[in-house]
């Protein structure tokens, strides 16, 4: 029989939360020291989900490795793609053709969209409304039936290739998502009836947990997060990439509409701003699919001359930055990948001292925080 | 002082009104629910046709190799990322050509990734659209699309069409092949 | 009860009661009789509605509940509790053995308790007791004794934060919940739940609800602090599934586990029925007095019985339809929020309709052209509010229904009636 570890008799009580818990949004775990129901601290502690990402990437040759940054962040696999081949077309100079970027853009704006519906439904499913969240996993479901007409899968997609996309753009899908933007953006509608005008839920989230502008930019915050903090900062519009600078789209920064700037409400609300500022570029962009290749052509062996780049696209969650070594060989020497939840779990720390118990649940909901993104 | 009295009174009955609107509105969305169609598929047993069937062309299910052309050029195997896919190819002692001895695809291993079947320059390694492969044998998952005899490779001739199976039927072929039975013909029979 | 029995037994067997000795073994075993059919009201009232509010459930969030067992799912309940009854005793080493398989029976004899004041019919009630109310909110103050020893005796921190936290909810929403019902019991001058239900009338305009904007916002004070006592979203903190693991059951499994629930689900029946008790008119059929019911007899007497239980029935199932559909409406409130919103905002405002009732009743005679008018014009506005809500879920339902069509080639009209 056990004895328990002595417990330091100061009052403070030490409660694991995690690894297995229903509201951390993957296997992290966090180490809770409160005081009756207020924190005062709460410790991230992850590393649960690391299955080496980086290190197969040193012995995977460079198109092998495409479906392994799927896996970086299984919900928003398409920009985790999107990173990886523009790393490695950088360094190969290679052009995408025009067709290929606007498939990828497409591709990413319905993957924003599909990540932005499971943020924003597992939050008010961790607060206690359980039927938002079903609603936008139906929504969802249509998401994942467009790309699975696209590339064939419906979560992992591996539809990047270096060059270009795998696949043509097939026929008949733009009629299809067309129909789906108008029965989806009233449904953004009445969503925000249900849920995000509901008095209780602002207050659950609204001044809880705010982080000042200046902070989010030290931590190295980035996207949805960053920007509910008020600053307005996105790759897309910052570091231009791939088509973005020919879409007209606005940015949503957080306004402090129903607390302070950069409260958890603010996070939630810019995420539904961004979904219909996603529908908005989805629209200019099935209006104007342009003629031509799919994929540029490359030999069935990448071999990738020596050098280093950096390459971030804007994730849903973040920026998902690749950093890139090679040496002229057809594998990489190094791939560090950069994601936008490893920087926001480590603001769960400072941000929720003095906050209660139940916050907690909020906080790590609003950064949308995803553990395999942490743990590669 | 008597402003922000009157600025407190307000927030409070303020506070009463708003949490009174809102929730008729959630209530308003959530009964008119009740009349609108669920999205429910009653999968497996109660849909229309079978479900491999309503899957796209381009769906990514378990692999499935039509001996009868591949050229046994191995770009399926060198293009696999984690190496699921073995392959050997002999020569025939008396006349010479290759032969397929093994091809092996550890579906256990597969990720669906699908750069096999682009590397493949006839379309003999494809996907099909079955996904159904929950096994309690974890030896049944090895496919072996050649299971007896080795077979010759398929050299493609000039303007002549080469003979193909139907999507799946190679797949449902090499299962018939597993050691053990797989369990759902067990309780179903062949499907 | 008491009546009931005398009224069987001159019913049917055409004696007296009176002239009998021993008359209380009698009436004692009556009220076993009766007991024990309000506890299989319980249970068969607590079983089936899980499978309904998981149908409900299901509808709201657009897909469908269970449905496999039994045609349409309907004996699903069954399945859950031979389930539980199959499960491993668990009883973690470190609790306090003896506490943790109290708690449970303490929680079911807080809750059925209440069940022995319940109308159901006109004389349909297992104990009409004259101090009915104050009966019902001192024996469900048991529960709290209940959930505490839980916590407690499970030695483990998350039941200990659950158990204190239902505490003090519970505790504390048994202020506004009594002060609201007081209202009502002003203007019947009794606090027995009969009493109450008598003093009411069949039609809506009798119901206290709309006598006076008071009654009106009592009721709703009165069904908010209900939610809260029976552990119901959005007050369900104490058993938040996604922050706290399950609260003060977490380590409770099986049987034990199911007990907690049972009490939880026979909750949604009594606070409903307490609610249409007091405030909407009970069991009373629209157009037939209380009087009349009394003085009949016989064929007509049992027929009144079971009308007035088909009424009560009814209008109950409407407010469990309601308690259901908020559960799956509105995201929970934190520790703080509820204990505030209890506090600042429904003790208030519940004294503040005492007293508004207080003066009314002195200022204004039952039956006077004052008492008529506010009666017409509170009918008026509530069914003004029905009519806005049935409006505003058409409106929901139109602003999809056309987009629906063409993107899917099905028609978005699915009723509740039609079953998978």
């Amino acid at each position: 029989m056990l004895e328990p570890k002595a417990q330091p008799a100061d009052g403070v009580l030490r409660i694991n939360m995690g690894p297995q818990h229903p509201a951390t949004h993957g296997v992290i775990s966090f180490m809770v020291e409160t005081d009756g129901e207020i924190m005062r601290k709460a410790t991230p502690d992850v590393g649960f989900l690391h299955r080496g990402v980086e290190k197969m990437a040193e012995i995977t040759s460079y198109p092998g490795f495409m479906p392994y940054t799927d896996r970086v962040d299984y919900l928003a696999s398409m920009f985790a793609n999107h990173g990886y081949a523009m790393a490695v077309e950088r360094l190969l100079a290679l052009e995408v053709p025009r067709k290929a970027q606007y498939l990828r853009v497409i591709a990413d704006e319905l993957n924003r969209i599909a990540s932005h519906l499971v943020a924003t439904g597992t939050m008010a499913m961790d607060l206690g409304a359980f039927t938002p969240f079903t609603h936008w996993i139906r929504e969802r479901e249509s998401i994942n039936d467009f790309m699975e007409l696209i590339c064939g899968a419906r979560l992992t997609y591996n539809y990047l290739r270096v060059g270009g996309v795998c696949a043509d753009w097939p026929v008949g899908l733009t009629e299809k998502i067309l129909l789906w933007l108008d029965h989806f953006e009233p449904i953004i509608d009445e969503f925000n009836r249900l849920i995000t005008g509901n008095e209780i839920f602002i207050n659950r989230l609204a001044n809880v947990a705010v982080i000042p502008g200046a902070m989010a930019v030290d931590w190295a915050l980035s996207g949805p997060n960053l920007r509910a903090s008020g600053v307005p900062f996105d790759l897309r519009r910052c570091q231009p990439y791939s088509v973005y600078p020919e879409l007209q789209f606005d940015l949503a920064v957080g306004t402090g509409s129903r607390g302070t700037v950069g409260d958890c409400y603010d996070r939630f609300w810019v995420r539904i701003v961004e979904m219909r500022e996603s529908c908005r570029m989805l629209r200019q962009l099935l209006a104007g699919i342009p003629e031509g290749d799919f994929k540029a052509k490359v030999g069935r062996t990448i071999k990738v001359p020596a050098g280093e780049v950096y390459s971030a696209v804007e994730s849903a969650r973040g920026e998902i930055g690749y950093y890139l070594v090679a040496d002229g060989t057809d594998r990489p020497v190094r791939v560090k990948i950069r994601t936008g939840s490893f920087t926001a779990v480590a603001l769960v720390e400072p941000i929720s001292r003095g906050l209660m118990l139940a916050d907690l649940v909020a906080v790590i909901g609003s950064l949308d925080i995803v553990a395999p993104e942490i743990d590669r | 002082m008597v402003s922000t009295v009157q600025a407190a009174v307000g927030q409070y009955f303020k506070n009463i009104s708003n949490a009174v609107t809102s929730t008729f509105e959630g209530m308003a969305v959530t009964m008119s629910w009740m009349f609108r169609r669920p999205m429910t598929i009653q999968y497996p047993d109660k849909i229309e046709k079978p479900i491999e069937e309503t899957l796209p062309d381009c769906y990514r299910g378990v692999l499935e190799v039509d001996t009868g052309i591949c050229t046994g050029c191995m770009a399926c195997q060198k293009a696999c990322p984690i190496g699921c896919i073995r392959i050997k190819v002999g020569k025939n002692a008396e006349t010479a050509e290759r032969m397929l001895e093994r091809f092996d695809i550890y579906v256990a291993r597969c990720m669906f990734c699908g750069l096999c079947s682009e590397a493949c320059p006839t379309g003999a390694i494809h996907h099909t659209s079955h996904f159904e492969i929950a096994n309690d044998k974890l030896e049944n998952l090895l496919l072996r699309y050649v299971p007896a005899n080795p077979t010759p490779v398929y050299k493609p001739k000039k303007d002549v069409e080469p003979v193909t199976q139907p999507r799946g039927q190679a797949y449902l072929a090499a299962r018939k092949h597993c050691t053990h039975a797989w369990r759902k013909e067990e309780r179903h029979g062949d499907r | 009860m008491k009546a009931l029995a005398d009224i069987l037994v001159v019913q049917l067997l055409g004696q007296d009661p009176g002239s009998w000795p021993f008359t209380w073994v009698v009436y004692a075993a009556v009220m076993l009789v009766g007991g024990a059919l309000a506890m299989t009201f319980v249970a068969l009232f607590a079983g089936p509605v899980t499978v309904v509010e998981r149908r409900v459930a299901g509808r709201m969030m657009s897909r469908i509940g269970p449905n496999r067992v039994g045609p349409q799912g309907v004996i699903q309940w069954l399945a859950d509790g031979l389930k539980c009854f199959l499960k491993e005793d668990l009883i973690p080493d470190e609790a306090d053995h003896p506490l943790f398989r109290l708690a449970p029976y303490l929680v079911f004899a807080g809750m059925f308790g209440t069940f022995v004041v319940l109308p159901f019919g006109a004389h349909l009630v297992a104990a009409d007791l004259n101090v009915g109310v104050l009966y019902l909110f001192a024996i469900s103050s048991i529960v709290v004794v209940g959930i505490l020893a839980a916590g407690w005796s499970s030695n483990s921190k998350w039941g200990l934060f659950g158990a204190f936290r239902a505490a003090a909810q519970i505790i504390s929403y048994e202020v506004p919940s009594a002060l609201s019902v007081l209202t009502v019991v002003l203007f019947a001058g009794t606090l027995s739940l009969q009493g109450l239900i008598r003093e009411q009338g069949g039609m809506p305009w009798d119901w206290f609800i709309f006598r006076t904007p008071f009654t009106f916002a009592a009721f709703f004070l009165f069904f908010t602090s209900a939610l809260a006592e029976g552990n119901r979203t959005p007050f369900d903190l104490p058993e938040a599934e996604s922050e706290l693991v399950a609260g003060y059951h977490t380590e409770y499994s099986g049987m034990r586990f199911l007990f907690f629930l049972f009490a939880e689900w026979a909750n949604l029946w009594i606070m409903s029925a307490v609610a249409v008790a007091c405030f909407l008119g009970g069991w009373n059929i629209p157009g037939v007095s209380p009087a009349t019911i009394d003085a009949s007899q016989g064929l007509a007497f049992w027929s009144f019985q079971a009308i007035s239980f088909a009424v009560f029935a009814a209008k109950t199932s409407v407010l469990v339809f309601v308690v259901i559909q908020l559960r799956w409406t509105l995201p929970r409130l934190r520790v703080d929020q509820l204990l505030e919103m209890c506090w600042k905002y429904l003790v208030p405002l519940s004294f503040a309709c005492l007293l508004g009732v207080l003066v009314w009743a002195w200022a204004v005679t039952a039956g006077s052209a004052v008492d008529l008018a506010m009666r017409l014009i509170m009918t008026c506005l509530g069914v003004a509010a029905l009519v806005a809500y049935a409006r505003r879920v058409r409106f929901n339902y139109v602003a999809d229904k056309d987009n629906y069509l063409k993107m899917t080639g099905k028609e978005l009209w699915y009723p509740p009636y039609r079953l998978p």
